[in-house]
């Protein structure tokens, strides 16, 4: 008896240890959540008419892993500046609205630990535009006064158009779309 | 036993506030961009209604067994929404909006200056959009036309695939303005491509001695097309003598390039352009 009495004393003060360490574990990964590293994958076997060229893959893989760091930033802490740099066009002035409208309604998003299939499905014969479809895998959650209202795994399919800037490429649009 | 197992309980429940919330909403599959949208609601009671799609995040407060609506305004972007009704608890659902007709082109044509006569020089790539500037993804039909003049060069009907379509083909033989128009039902853009002479063809100089040296000057310089090479083009003149070689570049003026020449002794002047070679031209030595 006094074996089972022990024993439920370490597994109520185990149990309690585990719930706080989880929640300090959850506080903890949500406060950096936007430091979680963003994982890209790119196949450009099937990108045609033009091959892509392999400082050109490694270019948009760093650019298209930056882009969506910048989205996750600018979504949780509804700041604009993140958006300044990896977008232009109407995938600026979409994100742009996006987070205005959140910050007048209060509410934010966040986007973690994303990962994401990228796959050139055109290059224009110049190589002034490339069309991309990633398949993002990323947890969603949306958080209103400090409470988390919505908390979902999702899978999502975008449509992407990414062109060269000066130093970089650039997302023009970036749209999601019903799995084919 | 059980005290310890229901703290717990409320702890996790603490912990993890959406275990049990994830409740789907009657919303619509799909949306076409800019139509109203209503979404029944059941129940009584307020309710906050959370919209989150791409440039709309929209927090408001509604009547549970009422109608919520959407306006066309809100749907303008094409993508995935989330809608949310939270009371005690939050009922979700997703649904896509996808582009409208075409209402315009992001038409891309390369290079805007092109030499006649060259293959596979010419391309050219099409997306259509939406009236609110949304890719459309299904394939419609794209026409491209070129044309020189009045005279037709180059007409392909091209499916777009993953919302784009692309043409490529040579440049037509003639200097001069090439229209690019891409067009879809009453739809149409147009890009000019400026043609111009190809590499100098049949580089021929005629020259003579004058007090300073020597004169020489090109015929008209063209193509082998017969196209006027642009003015500008670098013809390169050398005259040899006994005692060394100078080299004189000249810009082509009006169809001719021209350059002077100091040499005394007996010459001989090549030409060339580019990587095309002219006559020689034998001079003899000042008298």
């Amino acid at each position: 008896m006094n074996v089972v009495f022990n024993f439920a004393g370490w597994l109520r003060r185990g149990m309690c240890l585990a719930v706080v360490f989880a929640s300090l574990c959850g506080f903890v990964l949500s406060a950096h959540g936007t430091d979680s590293a963003v994982q890209v994958q790119l196949d450009t076997k099937k990108a045609s008419p033009r091959a892509v060229e392999s400082l050109t893959e490694r270019g948009i893989l760093r650019d298209y892993r930056f882009a969506w760091t910048s989205i996750a930033q600018a979504f949780e802490l509804n700041s604009l500046d993140s958006l300044e740099g990896a977008f232009a066009g109407d995938a600026k002035q979409i994100l742009r609205g996006t987070v205005l409208s959140q910050q007048r309604s209060g509410f934010t998003r966040q986007y973690l630990n994303q990962n994401h299939r990228l796959e050139a499905v055109f290059y224009a014969p110049e190589g002034d535009v490339m069309e991309l479809h990633d398949t993002a895998e990323y947890e969603l959650r949306i958080t209103d006064g400090g409470k988390i209202i919505h908390d979902e795994r999702v899978v999502m399919h975008f449509v992407v158009l990414m062109t060269p800037g000066a130093d970089r490429w650039v997302i023009r649009r970036l749209q999601a779309v019903p799995q084919s | 036993m059980h005290r310890v197992l229901l703290i717990c309980a409320v702890l996790c429940s603490a912990a993890c506030p959406l275990a049990a919330v994830a409740q789907d909403l009657r919303v619509p599959a799909s949306v076409t961009a800019g139509d109203d949208v209503t979404i029944p609601t059941t129940g009584s009671g307020k309710a906050t209604f959370y919209l989150v799609g791409p440039g709309v995040s929209r927090k408001s407060e509604v009547s549970l067994g009422e109608e919520i609506r959407l306006q066309g305004q809100e749907l303008r972007n094409a993508g995935d929404y989330l809608v949310l009704v939270c009371s005690d608890i939050c009922n979700s659902g997703t649904f896509y909006v996808t582009a409208a007709k075409p209402a315009s082109f992001a038409f891309l044509v390369h290079p805007s200056r092109v030499p006649v006569g060259q293959s596979d020089a010419v391309s050219g790539v099409a997306f259509p959009f939406d009236q609110f500037r949304n890719l459309v993804l299904t394939p419609v039909t794209v026409s491209f036309q070129l044309m020189a003049g009045n005279k037709p060069l180059f007409s392909k009907q091209v499916r777009t695939e993953n919302g784009a379509a692309w043409f490529r083909t040579a440049s037509g033989k003639s200097a001069g303005l090439l229209q690019v128009v891409a067009s879809l039902d009453d739809l149409s853009a147009k890009r000019a491509v400026q043609q111009v002479a190809s590499d100098p063809c049949n580089l021929r100089i005629t020259g003579q001695r004058i007090p300073i040296g020597v004169l020489v000057q090109t015929e008209p310089v063209h193509d082998c097309a017969g196209n006027v090479v642009p003015d500008g083009t670098i013809v390169t003149f050398s005259a040899t003598e006994a005692n060394g070689k100078s080299t004189v570049d000249a810009p082509i003026k009006q169809g001719i390039a021209r350059a002077q020449i100091e040499a005394t002794g007996a010459t001989v002047v090549s030409v060339a352009s580019g990587v095309v070679m002219g006559n020689e031209l034998r001079i003899g030595a000042k008298p």
